[in-house]
């Protein structure tokens, strides 16, 4: 990798960026805030976007889970707001179904894919490699508006006369593979749009990808080997990697399923019979559609939990002043975690009557892939273990972090089991499995991130003992809403209502509590927006012209606190060193850019 | 009014936080001009121990709470194993997530700035990294051992001869339950657009003789100890035939057939006995007056997103002796007496379009159906 040694002037090093005295170069304000080409506005515009999708989709869950809580009441404000959706005060079916099917969209790909990873890898990869800027500033801006015009639709999509997509986030035919024919088959325009919006999303997905692994690979500052990359970079890159590979089956998938819808073609469709009346479609099958959308499905939940484990290990080594415990052993689980996602798919789909034989290998596969998650927990303890822990906000959600991943990760064990999962499948375990592995933990990989970051990000502080009350809230409230509901084995999830069932109508008083507990943890969240917006305007200033608040050993610190277009005023610091060099030779830290010392050997 | 009120409470509330947030900001000490964090690492450290405390205490009465709700033990034979599998896995990872969760929060309160002075830089151990990456991959190959053991037996046993064939298709939002009569055999179904009917919608070829002793039951039937083979299939979408206490769950997927072979070890009437003996079920179902085990019974029900009533498709499952199976099957009536031979003796014309059968379906007519239908 002799690249890195040879491009320290390279990608965006032009005319503009040289230096303090011409760096005031007309930036009107919407080249400055709106049509940005710098990096680190492009993060700040996902993070902001990612929240106010975070609001949406956390706004829906509450919705529904009134209608869960108390499937006897009525909320006549609901009819106020929402009109023929909640007629009486009640949330209708079809709005229901509707809700949980934007709000798993909206978080599983706004908030923890286009949020999530478009933030820290554009805020973290320039500065952290070292390098001015990203490999192609432009396709970094385009990459952002696709995003925000594929959220554009979807939001649309609610103000439609029949509604926004309501056949699940998995988007299953036929139900979603057939227009609306006026019986009960699944939606109408708001499903074409929710296929174009993905549709954008995932252009607009591509283009950060492909931008985050080329500025990886070939703009590294001098001296920054592979391996003297911090786990943040190295996880979002394998989140790129991923994502280019696994994205275009999701196209694929999607775009057949309208061929589907508007072309009659018979992709996923066979011997549809409605009312007696049997349709013309001949010779396709559902469950291909289920291979596609999972081949994307599963890597999909790594794309969300990577960037967070990388945030988690960079943020718990700063605050515990030790080097990340087993660097190499990270890296390797996490090469491990990006070659077995892609194997493990068809978990999803042990009881679509697949050949045992296929069942059996995607068992083996996917309780493999417990032992890199394994590892990384076991790295992570090894960490904090002897260090000396500063607990603030952002170390408290990065413990939160593992917490919520060692919990969640134990019950995949017994899903991954085939046979076990013949009865878990499409019930309330699983519904508590991925949102305590992956919903709540990506959240507190995010919040570790933005209470780090913020200061690098706005040049001041957030609000610490606000952060530590929302952590606090959340910590506790997502644990009780989600782990009581593992005791809801069998209970099939997306059930409006559970009356209609003596064997799962036992759980009422527990549904009601939950409620409770969500809207309250809601609520918690726009403490934190409160906070955010508080304190970008009036937190805590950072001091001085150069700031390292945590004493962090990575590049992003040495660089001005003033935005620059270009990251660094003189040249771009050299690198000698890797990044967890913290309690070593008599110093509590030593940055990546400090030359090693006479007879010092390099880690 | 009250939406109001409690509106203008959580502002009240927020803003008394963000208040004292503040003042609190202010007032953490300053060191040689560094903030410090000292205070608050000791607080959370603290406040994390705690946390732990509570979280094991909450788990452990959410486990007394809670489990006695559960659905009960399976009344299938697999459905004992995989439940067994369940429990043993459970076990396991309990002792697991106890051991790491306690490491993580004692560590995190032990270590914090306030009780150490240095930290210890620690940057491998290769031996450590060993030593966990192969227990957990040894207790792992056993679970996969054993649930592979239990899933190519649930799904490539032997059949027995003696088995009981049931024919259930799934579409919004109800189920079809098919049953093949006395002579065991099921009348043939052709899916074209002759059979297929909205009288007809299984597509049942009446002019097989094997077809006029079927017929359709409300509850799904089981025998005791006696092997049941589900025949499934979906008119519509993907539906999901699922027994949750028979740990038996398989898609219905349009176009494809599916099944699930499996056998109940508990009539309705023992599983009652059984849950007779359980606290919970003792208690008064409010709904019913009575205790919870007396009105029990099994349930049929879809596990896969089918649309707007997914949630209603309910279905009474009964299991029984086999005499008391063999008494049921001799009151029924078979769909071809009570539909086919009524018209028949009406109109003799009335299924001569069925009668004219299999060779009128023609390829050729494949758009204009789909056309028609999606208007
Ligand atoms: C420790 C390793 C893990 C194993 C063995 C595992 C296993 C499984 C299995 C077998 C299912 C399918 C359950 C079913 O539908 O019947 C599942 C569902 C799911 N898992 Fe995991 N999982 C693991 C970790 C994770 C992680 C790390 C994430 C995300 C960050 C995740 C996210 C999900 C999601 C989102 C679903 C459900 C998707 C849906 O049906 O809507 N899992 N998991
Ligand atoms: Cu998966
Ligand atoms: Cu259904």
């Amino acid at each position: 990798m002799n690249t890195a040694h040879s491009v320290e002037h390279a990608g965006a090093d032009t005319d503009h960026i040289h230096g303090h005295e011409e760096h005031h170069h007309e930036e009107t304000f919407l080249t400055k805030y709106i049509f940005s080409q710098d990096h680190k506005m492009i993060s700040k515009q996902f993070l902001i976007t990612g929240m106010f999708w975070g609001v949406v989709g956390g706004l829906l869950s509450v919705l529904f889970r009134l209608q869960l809580g108390w499937p006897n009441e009525t909320f006549p404000f609901l009819e106020t707001f929402l009109g023929k959706w909640a007629e009486g005060g009640r949330i209708s079916q079809e709005f229901y179904y509707a809700l949980i099917t934007m709000h798993g969209t909206i978080l599983v790909f706004f908030v923890l894919t286009g949020g999530l990873s478009g933030t820290f890898a554009n805020l973290l990869i320039p500065f952290q490699v070292g390098s001015r800027d990203m490999a192609s500033p432009f396709i970094n801006m385009l990459s952002y508006w696709f995003f925000l015009s594929a959220g554009v639709v979807m939001l649309f999509s609610f103000f439609i006369q029949t509604g926004p997509a309501s056949g699940g986030w998995t988007a299953y035919p036929p139900l979603n593979g057939l227009r609306n024919t006026g019986v009960n088959l699944g939606s109408g325009l708001g499903f074409d749009m929710w296929a174009l919006g993905m549709t954008l999303f995932i252009a607009s997905s591509l283009m950060g990808a492909l931008n985050y692994i080329t500025t990886v690979l070939n703009l590294r500052t001098k001296g920054m080997t592979m391996m003297r990359l911090p786990l943040s970079v190295w996880a979002l890159l394998f989140t790129a990697i991923v994502g280019v590979l696994s994205f275009p089956a999701l196209l694929a998938g999607v775009v057949l399923l309208e061929f589907d819808r508007l072309l009659d073609t018979s992709f996923y469709l066979n011997n549809i019979i409605i009312n007696g009346q049997l349709l013309g479609y001949k010779g396709g099958s559902p469950i291909l559609f289920e291979h596609l959308f999972w081949f994307l499905g599963h890597p999909e939940v790594y794309i969300i939990i990577l960037p967070a484990m990388g945030i988690v290990s960079e943020v718990l080594a700063v605050h515990s002043r030790k080097p990340i415990f087993g660097y190499k052993a990270m890296i390797i689980s996490l090469m491990a975690i990006l070659i077995l996602s892609f194997i493990v798919w068809a978990h999803h789909m042990f009881v679509t009557g697949l050949n045992p034989n296929l069942g059996a290998i995607f068992t083996l596969f996917t309780l493999l892939i417990a032992i890199p998650s394994a590892i990384k927990v076991f790295n992570w303890i090894g960490t904090i273990w002897r260090g000396k822990i500063r607990l603030t906000a952002a170390a408290l959600f990065a413990i939160g972090f593992v917490s919520m991943f060692i919990s969640g990760g134990l019950t995949g064990i017994i899903l991954g089991n085939s046979s076990i999962d013949i009865q878990l499948h499409d019930t309330m375990f699983v519904v508590a499995h991925f949102h305590i592995v992956m919903g709540i933990a990506a959240f507190f990989g995010m919040f570790a991130g933005v209470y780090h970051w913020f200061p690098r990000l706005y040049g001041r502080f957030m609000n610490e003992t606000l952060g530590q009350i929302h952590f606090y809230i959340t910590l506790i409230g997502s644990y009780c809403i989600f782990f009581p509901m593992h005791f809801m084995t069998g209970l099939p999830r997306r059930y409006y209502s559970y009356a209609n069932f003596d064997t799962f109508n036992n759980f009422n008083n527990l549904a009601a509590f939950m409620s409770i507990v969500a809207i309250v943890v809601f609520l918690a969240q726009l403490l934190f927006l409160v906070n955010f917006f508080y304190s970008i305007f009036k937190g805590r200033k950072l001091e001085g012209e150069y700031a390292n608040p945590w004493d962090s050993n990575t590049l992003e610190w040495t660089a001005p606190v003033e935005r620059l277009h270009g990251n660094w005023p003189g040249d771009i610091p050299e690198v000698y060193r890797w990044p967890y060099d913290y309690s070593v030779n008599g110093k509590p830290f030593t940055p990546q850019n400090v030359p090693l010392k006479d007879g010092e050997a390099a880690h | 009014m009250i939406a109001f009120l409690s509106f203008a409470i959580v502002v009240l509330l927020f803003t008394v936080l963000v208040l004292t947030a503040k003042a609190s900001e202010v007032a953490t000490e300053l060191k040689d001009g560094v903030r410090s964090y000292t205070n608050q690492s000791r607080i959370n450290g603290y406040l994390l121990l705690g946390f732990l405390v509570l979280m094991f205490a909450g788990s452990a009465y959410a486990f007394k709470e809670l489990m006695p709700v559960m659905i009960p033990k399976a009344a299938s034979v697999h459905g004992e194993k995989t439940d067994y599998l369940f429990n043993m896995t459970m076990i396991i990872i309990l002792v697991v997530a106890v051991l790491t969760q306690a490491a993580l929060f004692y560590f995190a309160y032990r270590y914090n700035e306030s009780r150490v002075n240095e930290a210890y830089f620690y940057a491998h151990n290769n031996t450590l990294e060993i030593v966990w990456t192969i227990i957990p991959t040894i207790v792992l190959t056993v679970l996969i051992v054993m649930g592979m053991y239990e899933w190519f037996t649930i799904f490539t046993r032997d059949r027995d001869k003696n088995m009981l064939v049931i024919e259930a298709t799934g579409k919004q939002f109800n189920w079809m339950i098919r049953y093949s009569g006395k002579d065991g055999k099921f009348g043939e179904r052709i899916i074209d657009t002759a059979h297929v009917t909205p009288t007809n919608e299984l597509g049942i070829n009446w002019n097989d003789p094997k077809s006029h002793d079927d017929f359709m039951s409300d509850k799904l039937y089981l025998v005791k100890g006696r092997p049941t083979l589900m025949k499934l299939g979906a008119q519509d979408v993907i539906h999901s035939f699922y027994l949750p206490h028979f740990r038996v769950k398989m898609d219905c997927v349009p176009g494809t057939p599916t099944e699930f072979y499996f056998t109940p070890t508990m009539t309705t009437e023992e599983m009652r006995q059984y849950l007779s003996t359980q606290p919970w079920w003792q208690t008064i179902n409010p709904e019913t007056g009575q205790p919870r085990w007396q009105t029990f019974k099994y349930e049929l029900a879809c596990a896969e997103l089918c649309g707007k009533s997914h949630f209603g498709m309910e279905r009474e499952v009964i299991v029984v002796t086999q005499n008391e199976y063999d008494e049921w099957l001799n009151k029924q009536t078979s769909l071809y007496d009570a539909t086919i031979k009524p018209a028949l003796a009406k109109d003799s014309t009335a299924v001569a379009p069925v009668a004219a059968g299999a060779d009128s379906s023609k390829p050729g007519e494949k758009k204009p159906t789909a056309m028609l239908i999606k208007k």
